[in-house]
């Protein structure tokens, strides 16, 4: 255990070189409603067949950055450019997109066949074809049998997977999802993950997704822009994301984590209270900065002492405050002095060997402590 | 014709059987319409059969003398087909007018739709027959109207909108209008926005995300509507009798003319019964559409 701690590299980041070519640019894009910046000179390029995932607290303006990309609100300022046609001020019927409502905005005056023929009627396709791809969007979202059926007469996933044939039978450009999972129990939304996911791939559609679902944006997209207030805060794999997070707001956002605050007092070594902690990368001396480190990146030990000081770990020794039973993992709140840290350990059969008002000792490596110098 | 009828409720709820509570609520509606509809109709339906003596007298008897009077006479036929035509063409100009005011106030920030349905509500506070001579002053030879397009040079001569059909049609639109407004607002339930968005992410253009969806998901409200004007505007005579100044000739005009003028009410009654006919035929066609919608 204490050699894989030691051993931990600094998670590679592989800048894996894609060579697909941008399909969906946005450049500088803002929207303001009076005083309010909605979204603040947002940059973003989508590449082709890309799934990307807008994800940010409510608010944020994931959704009106969806909405200024399908036409639906006007930009205030910025370029949109699909497929390398600017389309800024196209309104959203000559934009060739696919839009997925949140509510799923089925028109209930129209059985769910009439509903995923409309967008071919729109485009003028043969009558002869348009029977057919509706069978096939149906088919694809395996909802061949319904096409009589009224939407109200389906259950919400079913729903939700006419609205995505409706979007994907008009073989738009790009696919623009809009918290399409949210109305969703949580069984069924793992369900519909896979399944977008899926046809996302299978088709090769550049999609934008947004979520405020750190789970869904982490399980289902090739890179995740992050959001706060407005603006765009970072971008990156789900790796990335989750392991080298550029603020302690998106260390706290997606996944979970632990929070000390202290004082650089020398390169790589900060110091929280009394304690001293080890980091790989810091600011300058004497700056103020926010520790977070993974519940589940830390190890306990229940006797302290056992485990050796290391330069390249951290150790602090606490008192287990509260153990929590989750199923499959154990959480344990442990006051460590300055703060409360709290450590999850998957549960094994047999009795815990760790308890309330344990003293215990917390390990984890140099790499896993992630130095932030806001403090949200 | 209770907008009840639009719910959405499975047929199961609306099959339970009334509680006795709710029956005994009922009640007291029961009784007022029974003495204040039941009663008068059934009244005026025996006095359809009663025989007119002249000078205003008439004889206990049951009779059918009326009703071959009115079927025989052309001139009632063609109050009939008029009433009933001009009805529906009001009716539908109506319609057409009320129908941007009503999707505008639908559409209104929240804060702005109290006062904007006050405002399209407010006509009503003045009487029918105060708005008519309002009218007849404006469309009036010497009227606003007429005044503003000969000072302008764009008339020489005023244009007839008075005390003909013209002066009847504007002034009952305008004066059916409010009901429409609401009729149609209560009728857009179904109506959002994200609806016409999807239209048109789908390629609509707006006339046609419009027609093709939210035209579709008004027609409750366009039902009930249509069906509340032109009930009242084949009712009306004082708006037709003044602004149609003797000239427009109407079922509703020739009762009143019938019933305090010539003093024939078993006529009169008779008559009567032949737009209460025609409410009918409207209640059940209202019906068809409805349950079309469903
Ligand atoms: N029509 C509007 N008028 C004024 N402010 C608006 C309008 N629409 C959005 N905003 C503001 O813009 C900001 C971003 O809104 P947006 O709907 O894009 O957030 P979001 O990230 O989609 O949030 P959520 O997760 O709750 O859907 C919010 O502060 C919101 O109040
Ligand atoms: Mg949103």
């Amino acid at each position: 255990m204490m050699t894989s701690l030691i051993d931990r590299d600094m998670p590679t980041i592989a800048p894996a070189h894609d060579p697909r070519p941008d399909h969906l640019v946005l450049e500088g894009l803002e929207k303001r409603y009076d005083k309010v910046v909605a979204v603040a000179a947002l940059d973003l390029a989508v590449r082709q067949g890309e799934f990307i995932a807008l994800l940010g607290p409510s608010g944020c303006g994931k959704t009106t950055t969806l909405r200024m990309t399908a036409g639906l609100v006007p930009a205030s300022a910025g370029r949109i450019v699909i497929g390398g046609r600017d389309v800024t001020h196209l309104p959203p019927y000559r934009r060739d997109i696919g839009l997925v409502f949140q509510n799923y905005a089925l028109f209930p005056h129209m059985t769910v066949a009439e509903n995923v023929a409309f967008g071919l009627e729109m485009r003028k396709v043969p009558k002869a074809d348009i029977g057919k791809r509706v069978a096939e969007a149906l088919a694809l979202v395996r909802l061949a049998q319904y096409g009589e059926r009224r939407p109200r007469e389906l259950s919400g996933g079913q729903q939700q997977r006419v609205a995505l044939a409706r979007a994907l039978v008009i073989r738009p450009s790009i696919l623009l999802l809009d918290e399409p999972l949210s109305n969703l129990d949580a069984k069924l939304r793992e369900e519909m993950r896979t399944e977008i996911r899926e046809i996302q791939r299978r088709l090769g559609i550049t999609t934008l997704f947004v979520t405020h679902d750190q789970v869904e944006a982490l399980s289902m997209c090739d890179r995740i822009a992050v959001m706060q207030a407005g603006e765009l805060v970072q971008l990156g794999t789900p790796f990335e994301i989750y392991e080298r997070p550029r603020r302690a707001f998106i260390a706290d956002f997606v996944g979970r984590s632990n929070k000390l605050d202290g004082i650089v007092r020398e390169a790589g070594v900060i110091e929280v209270g009394p304690l001293t902690l080890r980091a790989t990368e810091t600011p300058a001396r004497g700056t103020e900065v926010r520790i977070s480190v993974r519940p589940h990146r830390i190890h306990i030990h229940p006797h302290p002492g056992s485990a050796r000081p290391h330069a390249r770990t951290n150790l602090l020794v606490g008192r287990v405050v509260r153990t929590t039973y989750v199923g499959d993992v154990f959480q344990y709140d442990v006051d460590v002095g300055p703060g409360v840290m709290q450590v999850e350990k998957p549960t094994a059969a047999g009795p815990q060997p760790i308890s309330r008002g344990d003293e215990v000792e917390l390990e984890w490596s140099v790499v896993d402590t992630l130095v932030f110098e806001d403090r949200p | 014709m209770t907008v009840a009828t639009f719910s959405d409720a499975p047929a199961a709820t609306r099959q339970r059987p009334v509680a006795p509570l709710a029956a005994a609520m009922l009640l007291p509606i029961a009784i007022v319409n029974a003495i204040g509809f039941l009663a008068p109709v059934a009244n005026l339906f025996r006095m359809s059969f009663n025989e007119a003596t002249g000078g205003g007298g008439l004889r206990e008897a049951v009779t059918f003398a009326n009703y071959l009077a009115f079927v025989m006479d052309p001139f009632y036929l063609e109050l009939v087909t008029r009433s009933i035509g001009m009805s529906l063409a009001i009716t539908l100009l109506t319609l057409v007018a009320s129908y941007p005011i009503a999707l505008f106030i639908h559409r209104a920030p929240a804060q702005w739709k109290s006062l904007l349905t006050i405002v399209t509500v407010s006509p009503l506070l003045v009487s029918a027959v105060v708005r008519t001579y309002g009218w007849m002053l404006i469309l009036g030879d010497r009227g606003l109207v007429n005044g503003l397009l000969t000072s302008a040079g764009v008339i020489h001569e005023p244009l007839r909108l008075v005390n003909n059909t013209t002066g009847v049609v504007i002034g009952l639109v305008e004066i059916l209008m409010p009901y429409m407004v609401l009729s149609l607002m209560a009728g857009f339930g179904r109506l959002d926005r994200t609806y016409e968005e999807a239209a048109q992410s789908l390629g609509a253009m707006p006339w046609t995300a419009f027609r093709r969806v939210v035209v579709p998901l008004t027609l409750p409200g366009i039902a009930l509507g249509c069906l509340l004007c032109f009930v009242l505007a084949v009712s009306s005579f004082i708006t037709p009798k003044l602004l149609g100044g003797g000239r427009v000739f109407l079922l509703a005009t020739e009762i009143y003319d019938q019933a305090i003028v010539i003093l024939n009410w078993p006529l009169a009654a008779t008559m009567s019964i032949v737009i209460l006919a025609i409410f009918g035929l409207a209640l059940v066609a209202y019906t068809r559409v409805v349950r079309l919608l469903d």
